[in-house]
């Protein structure tokens, strides 16, 4: 009896602390938000770095984003030709791959790259420079972490992650019919551009791209946030390295949820 | 004028500050010894509003610290450089644009390349080559780091500075470098300065007034002189070496 009361206590316990966290950063956030918003109107403040930061998000990542796109399409179109020949017309997976690269695949794809490439970078290096007091010397300068670091970044998620969904959307459908075509029997170009234009509608791209920004803010806003609460030394960064990336991917998946209403909705 | 009005300042259990009262006036240069871990450092980071105290007050030109709007804080720090203890530079840029940064304004434009003649001049204050312009801050040595730190402090020409452990981790011909530096920025800026340290030697050459922080409070403030008579026996104790060395 006494250790089933000891067992619910440590219960209750461990539950009141992590509601506690999760509502302390929420309120965190929260006024991260506040504090990028204040900066927005003065662009002088941030736009150089804006451009760098769009810079090393967009070029140096196109490359993988790309060839990513180009894997899932691939797939895509393939899986799609081995489960419906013989059941449906061959023309469906022009359509199922439209679907799927502009909802899914595209936004998605492109997020995460984008999350293991750019947003642990930018935790792991935002993370190194609170532990070696760079934040608290920018602080001393007079400095405003926030328009310095912060919004250069997320504004760069926001500005570069539509682009290159839009590019990864187009490399997806390519590579799926290029690889449908040769892998899907008796599958034809027209019939792919027949399934894909029986599919298309223009909210898809609309809603392809306005996820891409979604995600892009959100990659690079979680990296910031859980960057600049770094503690401790390497091992700390190494820890908010890997809470970002895990925060970031939970995020993602649940905005993804979210946003699959949106696209009934036009 | 800088002046702690009754600081207090606790980490979870760990009460660091226990009440110190300091003032540092105008043009002086008060050299702040203490063992280590007693709270130096968290002192002055008080000063210069890193650090939000528990209770009590930093007053930095009649400006309270702890009831400063954001906007008085950020005008405050314009007039205050903090030498950090391990240089706190930043490593993604290079020595040039780490001085640009502390020199220009957040709301310029203009590119790190446009002030060169004035970083040049800075780094010849701290006796280092101008080609170190160009490189990181890793491909530094410990103590270049340090007098690109302080290069760093002095570039925005600030009427206070705060010295963390200038001297830590150099070699002997470095630290005396550091050590007249500090006193030419007091000679020829008319910079007030407080210098964190442990290093009796820095603190008898550089201070024009000695503080010793013991166990959260200030224990002894007095002139060089003074704090070597001083008769207090945990004052005695720690300036002993001091003692021994002029004798």
């Amino acid at each position: 009896m006494a250790t089933t009361q000891a067992g619910a206590t440590v219960l209750l316990g461990g539950a009141w602390r992590a509601s506690t966290r999760a509502l302390t950063n929420v309120g965190l956030a929260t006024l991260m938000w506040r504090d990028i918003f204040r900066v927005l109107p003065y662009p002088r403040r941030y736009i150089t770095a804006t451009l760098q930061q769009a810079y090393i998000m967009g070029i140096q990542s196109l490359g993988l984003v790309l060839f990513i796109a180009a894997l899932g399409g691939a797939v895509t179109s393939q899986q799609t030709g081995a489960q419906f020949t013989g059941g449906l017309p061959l023309w469906v997976i022009g359509s199922v791959l439209a679907a799927s690269v502009l909802t899914e695949l595209g936004p998605l794809l492109t997020a995460i790259i984008l999350m293991a490439r750019v947003g642990a970078a930018i935790a792991a290096e935002l993370a190194s420079m609170k532990v070696t007091e760079q934040i608290d010397a920018l602080y001393a300068m007079g400095r405003d972490p926030v328009a310095f670091l912060v919004v250069p970044r997320v504004l760069g998620g926001f500005l570069v992650v539509p682009p290159l969904v839009i590019l990864a959307d187009f490399m997806g459908l390519f590579a799926g019919w290029a690889v449908g075509i040769l892998a899907v029997d008796g599958l034809t170009t027209a019939d792919v551009i027949y399934g894909m234009r029986f599919y298309f509608r223009t909210w898809a791209l609309i809603f392809s791209v306005l996820k891409g920004a979604v995600f892009g803010v959100a990659i690079t806003f979680i990296a910031c946030f859980v960057g600049l609460q770094g503690t401790g030394g390497a091992e700390g960064v190494g820890r908010t390295t890997t809470t970002a990336v895990v925060t970031t991917t939970i995020v993602l998946m649940v905005l993804d949820v979210l946003l699959a209403p949106v696209l009934k909705a036009f | 004028m800088i002046e702690f009005r009754n600081l207090y300042k606790s980490f979870g259990p760990l009460q660091v500050l226990r009440g110190v009262d300091l003032v540092v006036q105008e043009g002086e240069t008060l050299a702040l010894l203490g063992p280590s871990g007693t709270g130096k450092s968290v002192l002055i980071k008080h000063a210069i509003g890193l650090l939000e105290p528990d209770a009590g007050d930093v007053i930095v030109d009649g400006v309270s610290i702890a009831n400063a709007t954001p906007a008085e804080l950020r005008r405050v720090r314009r007039n205050l450089g903090y030498v950090f203890q391990n240089a706190a530079l930043f490593d993604s840029l290079t020595v040039g644009e780490n001085l640009w940064l502390a020199q220009e304004d957040e709301h310029s434009l203009r590119p790190p390349s446009a002030c060169c003649g004035e970083a040049e001049e800075l780094l010849s204050k701290v006796n280092l080559d101008p080609s170190v312009m160009n490189k990181y801050p890793s491909e530094l040595s410990g103590g270049m780091r340090k007098r690109v730190g302080v290069a760093r402090a002095i570039a925005s020409k600030p009427r206070y500075l705060l010295w963390d452990e200038p001297t830590t981790g150099l070699d002997p011909v470095n630290a005396d470098n550091i050590d007249e530096l500090i006193m030419e920025v007091g000679r020829k800026l008319g910079v007030t300065s407080i210098v964190v340290t442990h290093d009796l030697d820095t603190a008898f050459e550089v201070g024009d007034r000695i503080a010793l922080l013991y166990e959260g409070r200030i224990r002894a403030d007095d002139t060089p002189a003074g704090i070597l008579e001083n008769t207090d026996p945990i004052v005695q104790r720690f300036v002993r070496r001091t003692r021994m060395d002029a004798a």
